[in-house]
């Protein structure tokens, strides 16, 4: 049953909408004012939500909000039809406009209903007000740690920097901090983003280039001392640098900080100063000793080469023999004085790499003599030990004296108590398995009490009464050996003659110990 | 002429006994060399001695030992001594030691010898 488009628009057969209200004014004054308000209502909403999503540009879904614009419109539109038809009979307009409201109030409802659940997780106002509040606590937090951080990175006496780690691998500054930047003369705004070579003088950059170098290489922290020329003079730096990574694990950025040790290092080498003149004090009376006799040697044989020499009874070959004599013994006092005169020097001079044995003999020398007036024999048991190990000679000799020391007066102390002693036995061997030297000074004193063992290495630790130890040989000793790697232990042995004693074994690396190794130790 | 006055060196420095015994064996005295307190203490109970000079520090018996024995047994004779230093704690300069005379090493033959020679009443060489 098809019907023409032209027969479908002819409406000359209806009668308008007011024929069914009978015309009467009252009906139709109620219908056209409520139609005009709604659709009036109708139209103004549109412009509402339109205006609304043109200046609120980050409102979600706001093609929705269009969608409902045109809903609205529709809507209102079959009102203002509505009044229309109550005089003309147009119902198939009105029917169009109806049509075309029921898609978009179908299109509005679908969209609607499709939009409910991500319209439900929008966060509502409350919502957002409280996570609102949340980040503003987050951000007033934050605000006050990095207010913090930067006052301890602004205030720390400890020089702070941050390296930046560039893409071809070079080094910039990104900040230091005052205490640096007072320190080493520099201007951080200066400093800020340029590289390491650039920034500083080139013998600071020779120096710091290769430990950032090693600290991004090896990603790990690395520390170390180092002593550097600044304005203020010398200063000696411990330093430590801690790399950051990228997710992927490039180090991007080293973070360093230096602690100005250049006092407790002075310090540091003041009390191994002081210890080393308490060692030389005790040893000045053996020297003093030792010193008169080539001296007195010398003096017998010259008085009596004279003495002939006025009574015309010397012959040529006594002379000689006279001066050969003398000039021995001025050796033997040149020797001495050089013992004496490097073993006070204040400065042990740097480390280098040594053969223990030396320093174990010339100790036994320098107090071999002086410990055998006193009827105390040094025994030596001279092991396979050509292992070198690294460190300061002089220091190790020292430390060596000072046990030797420790043992004479242990000796002194057993004798003093009716019991025999007098025996210091001294051996160095190496320990290839371990690639290590070790050192053993054993005395028959009688040994250490048992309760205080622990306690020796202890600085200010002393058994021995008022006036007589400092109580810092063994605990200086202790850090020397430690400074080289190493490390010493004293026990109670049993020795075969069945007397009693002390036996300190010093342990010494015989590869080079790194500085950053000999800090951690330290630690 | 009469037997040469014995004089007994404990001194463990051999160099400086042979010396000081080649000095004094030449000014005329009969010298016998200890190398310690004991070996000297021997010397002392085998022979007469006339004067003893002695080091003080010496291995096996020290000088301060050697001395107090002798003046157990002989309360009149002459001591020397040489030391290379006199701790402050010595009561050798005490009188009941002497006659004993104390010398700081180097010490001067030619001064022992005399003070030798007064000490047994001998002429004093120029």
């Amino acid at each position: 049953m098809a019907v023409g488009l032209e027969e479908f628009l002819d409406t000359g057969g209806f009668v308008p909408h007011g024929v069914c209200l009978l015309w009467r004014p009252d009906i139709l004054m109620l219908h056209v004012a409520s139609d005009v308000l709604i659709g009036l209502s109708y139209f103004s909403i549109p412009v509402a939500l339109t205006y609304f999503v043109i200046r609120r540009r980050d409102v979600a879904f706001g093609w929705m909000a269009l969608l409902f614009a045109l809903f609205i419109i529709a809507c209102g539109t079959t009102h203002f039809l509505s009044i229309w038809t109550l005089w003309t009979p147009d119902y198939v307009l009105e029917g169009l406009v109806k049509l075309v409201t029921a898609f978009a109030s179908l299109a509005t409802a679908a969209a609607l209903w499709w939009l409910m659940p991500r319209l439900l997780a929008l966060p509502s106002p409350r919502e957002l007000e409280a996570s609102n509040r949340a980040l503003a606590l987050e951000v007033a937090t934050r605000r006050e740690m990095e207010a913090r951080y930067s006052s301890f990175f602004n205030n720390l006496g400890e020089a702070l920097f941050i390296v930046q780690v560039l893409p071809d691998g070079d080094f910039a500054y990104e900040a230091i901090n005052p205490a640096l930047a007072r320190i080493g003369g520099l201007d951080p705004e200066q400093l800020r983003d340029r590289r390491v070579r650039d920034a500083v003088a080139p013998e600071l950059a020779d120096l710091v280039i290769p430990r950032y170098t090693a600290c991004r290489d090896s990603g790990e922290t690395i520390d170390y001392e180092e002593t550097l020329d600044m304005p203020a003079g010398q200063r000696v730096f411990h330093t430590m640098l801690v790399p950051v990574k990228d997710a992927a694990g490039r180090v991007i950025q080293i973070l360093g900080s230096g602690r100005d040790v250049t006092e407790r290092k002075r310090l540091q080498e003041e009390v191994v100063q002081t210890s080393k003149l308490a060692t030389l004090g005790t040893l000045a009376a053996g020297m003093a000793h030792e010193m008169s006799q080539p001296l007195n040697v010398i003096r017998l044989w010259t008085e009596n080469t004279l003495t002939r020499l006025h009574e015309n009874l010397l012959d040529p070959a006594r002379a000689e023999r006279a001066l050969k004599l003398v000039i021995e013994q001025t050796d033997r006092m040149g020797k001495l004085i050089d013992h004496v005169r490097t073993f006070g020097r204040r400065d042990g001079g740097g480390m280098r790499a040594f053969h223990p044995a030396h320093c174990v003999e010339s100790a036994v020398e320098l107090v071999r003599h002086q410990y055998a007036l006193e009827d105390i024999e040094i025994v030596e048991h001279a092991g396979l030990a050509q292992l070198p190990v690294t460190g300061r000679p002089l220091e190790l000799e020292q430390v060596i004296l000072n046990l030797f020391s420790n043992a004479r007066d242990a000796i002194v102390a057993r004798r003093a108590s009716g019991e025999a002693a007098g025996r210091i036995m001294v051996a160095v061997s190496d320990d290839p398995d371990r690639q290590s030297v070790v050192i053993q000074v054993t005395d028959d004193g009688g040994g250490i009490d048992p309760s205080v063992l622990p306690q020796i290495f202890d600085p200010f630790f002393t058994t021995k009464e008022v006036g007589k130890g400092s109580g810092l040989g063994l605990s200086i000793g202790y850090g020397i050996i430690d400074g080289m790697g190493g490390r010493i232990e004293a026990r109670n042995v049993e020795l075969e003659s069945g007397s009693r004693g002390v036996r300190f074994t010093i342990t010494l690396p015989s590869q080079p110990v790194s500085s950053s190794d000999r800090e951690f130790s330290h630690a | 002429m009469p037997d040469p006055f014995h004089i007994l060196i404990a001194e463990d420095e051999v160099l400086a006994a042979m010396a000081l015994e080649d000095f004094l064996s030449f000014k005329g005295f009969r010298v016998t060399v200890a190398a310690n307190g004991v070996e000297a203490l021997e010397r002392y109970a085998s022979e007469r001695v006339h004067a003893l000079v002695t080091d003080l520090r010496m291995p096996r018996m020290d000088g301060q030992t050697l001395i107090r024995e002798i003046r157990e047994r002989d309360a009149a004779l002459p001591v020397v001594v040489m030391t290379g230093y006199l701790t402050q704690d010595s009561d050798l300069t005490h009188e009941r030691w002497k006659p004993l005379e104390i010398f700081s090493k180097p010490v001067n033959p030619r001064t022992i010898c005399n003070t030798l020679n007064r000490m047994l009443g001998l002429p004093q060489e120029v």
